[in-house]
């Protein structure tokens, strides 16, 4: 396959922005018709930015990108596409009012929807991908899966050569991954489509690819075809050492068991919430640190908010030191739990409160005389948030909005250092965020469970938890399929556990 | 996903000074009710003036004013409120007319005080309704409250039989002259207030620096305070005024100054946050929900008893220009920002234009085209001035 010239060829593009921020370094990439090229990379490896310049929603900053032999420059997203450049995004951007026929030929224009026309195009187009959907069906009664189809049909309708898939299976039930996969070959072998297919699952990169790439800080850390791969080889490429020195000692530390745990802080007994993830049973001692290691999609952060009891339809008892609580967050935050969101912008910031408000909200009785908050204690309390995390504000006055992502994220974990917190629940606290805010959170984790605090990690960042956890429990598909002592795992165990090997092997191992 | 490569290590000391962007302070976003106002009050007197009619400024005139806005000023600062917290109720007026047809249609049974109590309780059991429908089933509350405030509109047509109603026992009549219109001399307590709000205000000042609340206390206690030296040191209010200075007072301390107050705004500017934090969103909505219809209820009590009769169509379409105070007062219909004396003064300007357009004669034709008009540029200098911000 290697002698047909490449559809698409990247050359050394390379994104910044600003003057500080470096998202690509130079990406070499080649995609050839006919071939299901795979792209994976952690989060942050510059995933995202890669996707928005090959579907055109950004220019590259360095580095040009030939398309069928000539180099070229989207001008819009609307531009890729016209030229043969179709992207299928996370999220599906298609309308809920509307018909799936409606959806697949949205982006044509005209005044009255040629619906006779559309109709033969539509069937011809279920006949070329052998999937079949009843095109009057509105896409708001669809599941999930049949969505995704209906955009892989939009995709196609633009007569697309190259389809640039962003993680289309992360929210998929298995057999609905298989109807994705089906597709997926058959486009690439019966149509001679090119297909992107960005995955943070190894099993289905391996069976589907013919060639992938792997990023790592912004440049193509491999590149090969896939049969000369193994999933261990994967993994390796992907994961990099970042952390390496505090993931030594925190390795050291718990072989040694230097760390001291204290009573049981939390406790949950046959935890389960329907659709969301299977019944489980939990205990975590003061002073421990317990990753919970799971892709998107996995189940882990719905289990990080049943255990906070901000999951109403949750069933079974989450207790703290021994006593059951109430399904709210407000008894869980009354018996000392505390919760940093995945989504600091939905779940964890206030955008009209300046640093201080949002820093002081959980703990208001603590910088207030009778039931009034003291504005100079407040601000005091906001200018302690900065000094203690590292915040880079100009003054505890400061917006949100204001803040880049990493140090908006520490207000969302700033705001429960003042009171008294014995459960710590972090959620991704350091996705999208830069390396030198990230160990400043994992060292202030460390700290914390050194003086007593019971803290639980969400990450699909594994090296993260390596650097910080006692116990490590690895989530897939809404159930914990394995339980790892930080110091008998390794990055690369975890994200065949995570993402590719089934559970199987895991309990012949002990 | 952009990765920032500046280094977190070094830790600059955050500066506690405060950095007050006067400009911004005293924008058109965040003052514009209150230039409006002035200006407004400015040319109505050298109009009144340059063209030999009664002065505008007098202080019968501007007493007035007071209260002819009242009802509308007691219901908006509720009103408000609510939207702060992300809600939204078109019920009102339709709730007031409840309450006054229930209190008129009970008073002469079982005297003012118990009618007045049992409108009230009635009016605050419709909010409970609107809330629980709102945060229960999660249907929006523009449309639950667009529902009840026909339906309640409804039950008072059925409540009056479509007749008006009227009471006729002289006690009865008596308590809600007494209640709602006996007057008081409230120059000196104004004066006092102003002085004693002027005082704080220059002592805050002087001690912690120069900062926007504080310079708001020095200005408004101020211009409290001038108004009872220019009027003569005599100044007749009604009970009706007397009482939307006490809501204000209540609403706006709780909203400034109490851990109530910012868990409200918590609410409104990010409800999911709010909930993650341990905040009892859902009680607190309600609780905005019942309150709205609380005050509701006390305009409708004290529009009854204005008038000892009512009418089924009484007070129709009140609601809006309740929203539109609001809404001058740079209110924001999504949740978290808003505040009560800029809505006050929001239902001030509305009032102002109506009592000016009679002071000049200018026929009513006029003005339902400059109230819309004033409202809609309102919202268009408020929503150009948050764009710029960001």
């Amino acid at each position: 396959m290697n002698d047909t010239p490449p559809l698409m060829r990247l050359h050394q593009v390379g994104k910044r922005f600003g003057t500080a921020v470096v998202a690509l370094r130079g990406v070499d990439l080649d995609i050839r018709l006919g071939e299901v090229h795979g792209l994976l990379g952690a989060n942050g490896a510059g995933k995202s930015t890669l996707i928005k310049i090959l579907s055109g929603a950004f220019g590259p900053t360095s580095g040009t990108i030939n398309w069928k032999g000539r180099d070229v420059r989207w001008a819009s997203p609307r531009d890729a596409n016209d030229n043969g450049v179709a992207t299928l995004h996370q999220h599906i951007p298609l309308i809920p009012a509307l018909s799936v026929l409606e959806n697949v030929f949205l982006s044509e224009g005209g005044f009255l929807r040629d619906t006779k026309g559309a109709r033969q195009r539509f069937d011809a187009l279920c006949t070329q991908v052998q999937y079949q959907i009843d095109p009057d069906v509105l896409v708001d009664d669809l599941a999930i899966g049949q969505r995704q189809m209906v955009a892989i049909l939009q995709a196609l309708s633009t007569g697309a050569d190259l389809i640039v898939m962003d993680e289309p299976t992360a929210s998929l039930a298995a057999e609905e991954r298989e109807a994705v996969y089906r597709i997926v070959r058959h486009l690439s072998q019966n149509e001679g489509k090119a297909i992107l297919f960005v995955s943070h699952f190894l099993d289905e990169v391996m069976d589907l690819t013919d060639r992938v790439t792997v990023l790592r800080d912004g440049v193509a850390a491999l590149s090969a075809r896939t049969a000369d791969l193994t999933e261990d080889q994967i993994a390796e490429a992907i994961v990099g050492r970042q952390i390496a020195a505090l993931e030594r000692r925190s390795r050291e530390e718990s072989a040694a068991h230097v760390h001291r745990f204290g009573a049981v802080a939390l406790e949950a007994r046959n935890l389960t919430s329907a659709g969301k993830f299977a019944p489980l049973n939990l205990e975590l001692r003061a002073g421990e640190v317990i990753g919970l290691a799971g892709l998107l999609g996995s189940g882990r952060s719905e289990i990080l908010h049943a255990l906070y009891r901000a999951d109403a339809l949750a069933t079974g008892d989450v207790l703290v030191k021994g006593t059951p609580l109430r399904n709210s967050p407000s008894a869980a935050v009354n018996a000392g739990m505390a919760l940093v969101p995945e989504d600091r912008n939905a779940q964890g910031l206030f955008p009209n409160f300046e640093l201080w408000r949002n820093v002081t909200l959980p703990d208001l009785r603590g910088v207030s005389t009778g039931v009034t908050p003291v504005r100079d204690r407040e601000r005091q309390r906001g200018a302690d948030a900065i000094t203690k995390l590292g915040i880079k504000a100009h003054s505890p006055d400061a917006l949100p909005g204001e803040l880049s992502g990493g140090n908006a994220q520490k207000i969302t974990l700033a705001r429960w250092l003042f009171s008294t917190v014995n459960v710590l629940l972090l959620d991704e606290p350091t996705a999208g965020i830069d390396i030198g805010a990230k160990s400043d959170i994992l060292n202030l984790v460390r700290q914390l469970a050194s003086q007593g605090m019971a803290v639980i990690i969400v990450s699909s960042e594994f090296e993260e938890l390596l650097a910080v956890c006692d116990r490590i429990l690895v989530v897939r598909d809404g159930a914990i399929v394995a339980t790892r002592e930080t110091h008998e795992t390794s990055e690369h165990d975890l994200f065949l556990l995570a993402g590719g090997k089934s559970a199987s092997a895991d309990q012949t191992q002990h | 996903m952009t990765v920032d490569s500046v280094k977190a290590g070094s830790k600059p000391a955050p500066s506690l000074a405060k950095r007050t962007s006067w400009a911004r302070v005293f924008s058109l976003r965040e003052m514009g009710v209150f230039y409006a106002l002035i200006a407004l009050v400015v040319i109505l007197s050298v109009l009144t003036a340059a063209t030999g009619r009664p002065n505008y400024l007098s202080v019968v005139n501007f007493t007035n004013v007071l209260y002819q806005s009242s009802l509308v000023g007691i219901m908006a600062m509720a009103m408000t409120v609510i939207l702060i917290t992300g809600n939204f109720d078109l019920s009102v007026a339709s709730v007031a007319a409840l309450s006054g047809a229930l209190m008129i249609g009970t008073a002469d049974m079982i005297g003012f005080w118990p009618a007045a109590a049992l409108a009230m309780a009635v009016a605050m059991g419709c909010g409970l309704l609107n809330g629980l429908v709102v945060q229960v089933i999660g249907i929006n509350a523009f449309i639950v409250t667009l529902g009840t405030l026909t339906a309640i509109r409804g039950i008072v047509l059925i409540y009056t039989d479509g007749r008006s109603l009227a009471v006729r026992d002289p006690d009865v009549i008596m308590a809600m002259k007494a209640f709602e219109a006996s007057r008081h001399d409230m120059a000196i307590p104004i004066l006092v207030i102003g002085a004693g709000l002027a005082l704080f205000g220059l002592w805050r000042i002087a001690t912690k620096g120069m900062a926007p609340n504080t310079l708001g206390m020095l200005l408004g206690g101020v211009a409290l305070a001038l108004v009872p030296v220019l009027s003569g040191f005599t100044l007749s209010l009604p009970n009706l005024v007397l009482y939307m200075a006490a809501c204000a007072l209540i609403l706006w301390g709780v909203l400034n100054f109490t851990i109530l107050g910012r868990r409200i705004y918590a609410v409104g500017g990010n409800p999911e946050a709010a909930r993650l934090i341990g905040i009892n969103v859902f009680r607190y909505k309600i609780a905005a929900f019942v309150l709205c219809s609380a005050a509701a209820g006390f305009a409708g009590v004290l529009f009854a008893s204005r008038l000892r009769s009512i009418n089924p169509t009484a007070l129709q379409g009140t609601e809006l220009t309740v929203i539109a105070s609001a809404i001058l007062g740079g209110t924001a219909l999504f949740g978290g920002s808003g505040s009560v004396i800029k809505t006050l003064a929001g239902a001030l300007l509305l009032y102002s234009l109506t009592n000016g357009f009679n002071i000049l004669n200018l026929g009513a034709n006029y003005q339902g085209l400059i109230e819309g008009l004033v409202v809609v540029t309102a919202a268009a200098i408020y929503t150009i001035g948050a764009k710029k911000k960001h």
